[in-house]
This record gives structure tokens, sequence and C-alpha cells, in this order.
């Protein structure tokens, strides 16, 4: 479904990403492990086409998509959750899950019918629908995120860093959530960003491990 | 005090509806520097041109149908029509062939760019229009004066300073305000002002948003110039002015604050009257220690939030 062959990324001059490939198959649940600074962010930021790629090739579906523009990503059915959650501050949570399906122009059922899909996976959500996304706590925002990211994320989900800074009881609801999304919606891949192994290793198939903008493939 | 204040009531009367009008300008000509700011991160220093644009455009249109004896109302159409004119032409035109080139490359190129482009923009403006005064006034004296009370005195003031001023300046804020809550549009465009690379992920063009907002911000400017030729008479410089003054009201506002502007707008508005009647050789000064006073209790401005990390 995803994949990167081949990718070298520079930022500001310095390659932070070097001849990197990864797959993630459809419907694949997959980790990407590693330290502060090894790459992940740029990593996911790469596969969303926020940044240029000097060498190698983004496949989509099996199509090169190198070139596509970011703001098509959500077009094929990808969804986004950065790191830091990244709302936006003065939507409440219901106008931050919408905001991407309306720029897409879905049909207003469809919308409702995608909200209503979201409400049934994350229950929380519908009761933190009317709130101003400003004044949520970490851990309910990491869960507006991994929600917005699910209106588009029809195909694939990129979540970046999700358990980072969650309390171990937040951690295990998200970490709950997941499963329930795998199950309810199994055609979409996850693809999550983590530095502890260990936390993910009962959620995923694979794991890569990156490290200083190299990946090697590690079952 | 009291017996200074009972011999300058009048004065403080005129001040104070002085003021209000100037007002009124100001807010229109800040919130678009603040809008385009918000969006496109560049302080656009042109912002002034297109107020003086708009302000010689409106005043040729208008001397140009009076000419040919058309009614008086048409006078009114004429300042929109202007305004969009300048606006819709020279807002993509800028943003496509200048701006575009600019985008996240340091402040330092930034403002010398836009600064270029202001001083171009001064030239096109006296090959244009000459360096010669111009005025149209006739929008001013069609709606006559009003008979403000003020104490025991009463004021003559132009209704258009009274009414139009005030009115479309309020107008700008409530529609602006209505427009990014409530609008598919207007949320984009707060999304991008938010968070660009976050916006980009949920699908949104940010270079469309662009476009659309420094058209719009151009537009508001172009209309507040068009709306205060009628108060004055354009001479070369008159934009130079106008985006020094909008400056100090966005940064006392606090950038991204409409509501903001809109006050802070009032308070260097008022403030400069107050001193062109009162001490008139504080005139050019009173804004500035206005902002500087502010800057000094609250460097963010009056309604800024301290900004959190962006990136």
């Amino acid at each position: 479904m995803l994949e990167l062959a081949g990718v070298t990324v520079e930022i500001a001059g310095v390659s932070v990403l070097r001849a990197v490939s990864l797959h993630v198959p459809a419907g694949g649940r997959v980790a990407l492990i590693g330290r502060n600074g090894a790459g992940k962010t740029t990593t996911l930021r790469t596969l969303m086409g926020l940044l240029p790629c000097r060498a190698g090739r983004v496949l989509i579906g099996g199509e090169d998509e190198t070139h596509l523009p970011a703001h098509h990503r959500p077009r094929h059915g990808i969804g986004y959750a950065p790191e830091d959650r990244r709302l936006f501050g003065s939507f409440t949570v219901r106008e931050n899950l919408l905001l991407p399906v309306q720029v897409l122009g879905l049909p207003a059922a469809e919308q409702a019918r995608r909200l209503d899909a979201v409400f049934t996976l994350l229950p929380e959500l519908a009761e933190l629908a009317p709130r101003r996304a400003a004044g949520l706590s970490g851990g309910q925002g990491k869960m507006v995120a991994l929600g917005r990211a699910l209106m588009v994320g029809t195909r694939a989900v990129l979540l970046d860093e999700p358990f980072q800074g969650l309390a171990p009881a937040l951690a295990l609801r998200y970490a709950e959530a997941l499963s329930r999304l795998h199950h309810a919606l199994p055609e979409v891949a996850i693809l999550i960003t983590e530095s502890n192994p260990e936390l993910l290793r009962p959620l995923v198939e694979r794991t890569f491990v990156i490290e200083r903008g190299e990946i090697a493939p590690a079952g | 005090m009291a017996e200074w204040l009972g011999q300058n009531t009048l004065l403080l009367g005129l001040a104070l509806l002085d003021g209000l009008a100037y007002a009124a300008l100001v807010f229109m000509v800040a919130v678009g520097l603040n809008l385009v700011f918000g969006v496109l991160r560049i302080i656009n220093i042109a912002h002034g041109s297109l107020f003086a644009i708009g302000g010689y455009a409106a005043a040729s249109l208008g001397l140009f149908l009076a000419a040919h004896g058309l009614p008086g109302w048409i006078q009114y159409v004429a300042l929109v029509l202007a305004a969009a004119l300048v606006g819709g032409i020279l807002g993509p035109v800028i943003e496509r062939l200048v701006l575009r080139r600019i985008y996240g490359h340091e402040q330092v190129l930034q403002l010398l760019v836009t600064f270029a482009l202001f001083m171009i923009l001064e030239d096109v403006q006296k090959l244009v229009w000459g360096v010669q005064p111009v005025t149209n006034d006739a929008p001013l004296r069609l709606l006559g004066t009003v008979d403000v009370p003020f104490g025991e005195d009463v004021i003559p003031f132009t209704a258009y300073q009274l009414f139009v001023l005030p009115g479309v300046a309020l107008a700008t804020l409530g529609g602006l305000a209505w427009f990014l809550r409530r609008t598919l549009t207007g949320r984009i465009i707060v999304a991008v002002t938010t968070d660009r690379e976050a916006a980009t992920a949920m699908g949104i063009d940010a270079r469309r948003v662009f476009l659309l907002t420094f058209t719009f911000g151009a537009g508001l400017a172009a209309l507040g110039g068009a709306l205060a030729s009628p108060t004055t008479t354009l001479v070369p410089g008159i934009g130079a002015s106008t985006i020094v003054l909008s400056f100090a009201v966005v940064a006392t506002a606090g950038l991204g604050q409409i509501e903001g502007a809109a006050i802070s707008s009032l308070l260097i508005g008022i403030g400069r009257s107050a001193a062109v009647y009162l001490a008139p050789e504080f005139e050019v000064v009173v804004p500035y220690l206005i902002m500087v006073a502010v800057l000094l209790v609250r460097p963010q401005g009056l309604f800024g939030v301290v900004e959190t990390r962006r990136v």
C-alpha cells in the first residue's frame, strides 16, 4: 500500500534519510522503531509528501507518487496523525475531525457516516466533540488526532509517536483503540513510530528499525 | 482640570469624532495586514501602496463618473468598485510574480523584497497620477453634515465620517469574524494560519489559500484607501504614512488578532486625533508612544497569545 524505495531526504543540506526502503502492505500493521532524531518523523513526513526526496521513489498503492503534492494524500485515503497532535486549537473537536472530509468535498451524508464510524471506534471523542481542541489534555488530543487521521485514512494511517508522553492507563486505552480499529477496519494499513520496541510488539506484524537515517528490517 | 475641560469640550468632542472616523480607516488597513501576515508569514510593506492606489483609483473613477453627469449614488459604488479592481488585479499579480518566490525565506529578504515592491508601486502611482494632489470629496459632500450634541455644544460633523466609515469598519469586523468561524473557506484560512503543515496534511492546498488571502487582504487595503479618499487630499507618500501607522496598530493588538486590531485601531486613532487638537506637536509620535507603552507591559501585544512551539 505504502512504500519507500531507496529514498534519500536532505534537510538544510544534511541527509536525514539515506536510501531508506520500507513497505507497508495493504491492511498491514507496521512499526517503525528508532531513537529520537533517528529519522522516524522524517520518514512519515516524506511518505506524506511534506519533504522532497533527493533520490528514490514514494509509492502509493503501487503507483509512483513521489511528486504528488502533499495535500493530495488524503484523496488517496491516507490519514496522518503528526507528532504533538497538531490540532487546530480554536476549533472544536468536531470541527477538527470534519475539516479533512470537508476539504475533500465529500457529501454531507458521507461526512456524517465517517464521523459516526470514528465515534463508534473511539467513543470518548463523541463526548469531547463540542469542546475546543485547545482545552484538551495531551492524551485526549492524541485520541482526536487519531480520529482525524481516520476520517480520511480509508487505506492507511500514519501515526507519529502516539504513545509518547501518554500515562500508562491512557497508553493502554490507545492500544485498545488500535486493536479495535484493526478488527473493525482490517483493510486500513497502520504505520506507527515509537522509540520503545517492546510497547508495540503485540500490536504489529512487522517492525522496521531506523538508526541515523538508515533502515534495517528486523522481522 | 474641570475648568480646562469646560473650555475644551468642543475640542475633545471633535477629537473623539475624528478619531473614530480615522480609527475605522486604520482598521481596514491593519486587519488586512494582519490576515496576510497570519497566513503567508510575510510582513508586507507594500500593503500601504495598495491603500494609496485604492484611494487614487477611487478618486479618479469618482471624478470620471461625475464628469459624465452620472447620479450621486454612483459615487459610492465607485468607491467599492475601485477597491475591488485594485485588490482583484494587483493582489494576484503581486502574489504570483513576487511573493511566491520568497515564501519560507529569511525575514530580512522578505522585508527587502516587499520594501522594493513598495518603492516600485509608489513610482507607478506617481507615473499614473502624477505628483499633483488629487481630490474627490463628492461622496463626503453628498451626505451632508449632522449636528452632534456634545455637552452644551453642537458639533457639525460629516455624515460620511460619522456613519459610513465606522459602519463599513464594523461590518468588516463582523463579516470577517463570521467568515473565519462559520464558513469552510474561513476555517481553511484559520487552519493554515494555525499550522500550515498540519493543514496541508489534512488536504488543504496552502498555495491557493495564500493567493486567496493575499488578494482579499489587498482588497481590504484598497477599500481602506478608497473610503479615505473623500476625506483627504491624495498626495505621494500617503501609502507610507498609512503602513507605518497600521504596523503600530498590529503590533499593539498582537499578530493574528482581528478583534484586537479593532480595539487598538480605536486606541491609536483617537489618541492620534486627540494629539492633533490638543497638542499638535505630538501628533506624529502619539501612536508610537501608545504602542511602546503597550509593548513594555505586554510584549506580545494587548491580545496576542505567547506563541507556543510551532514546528
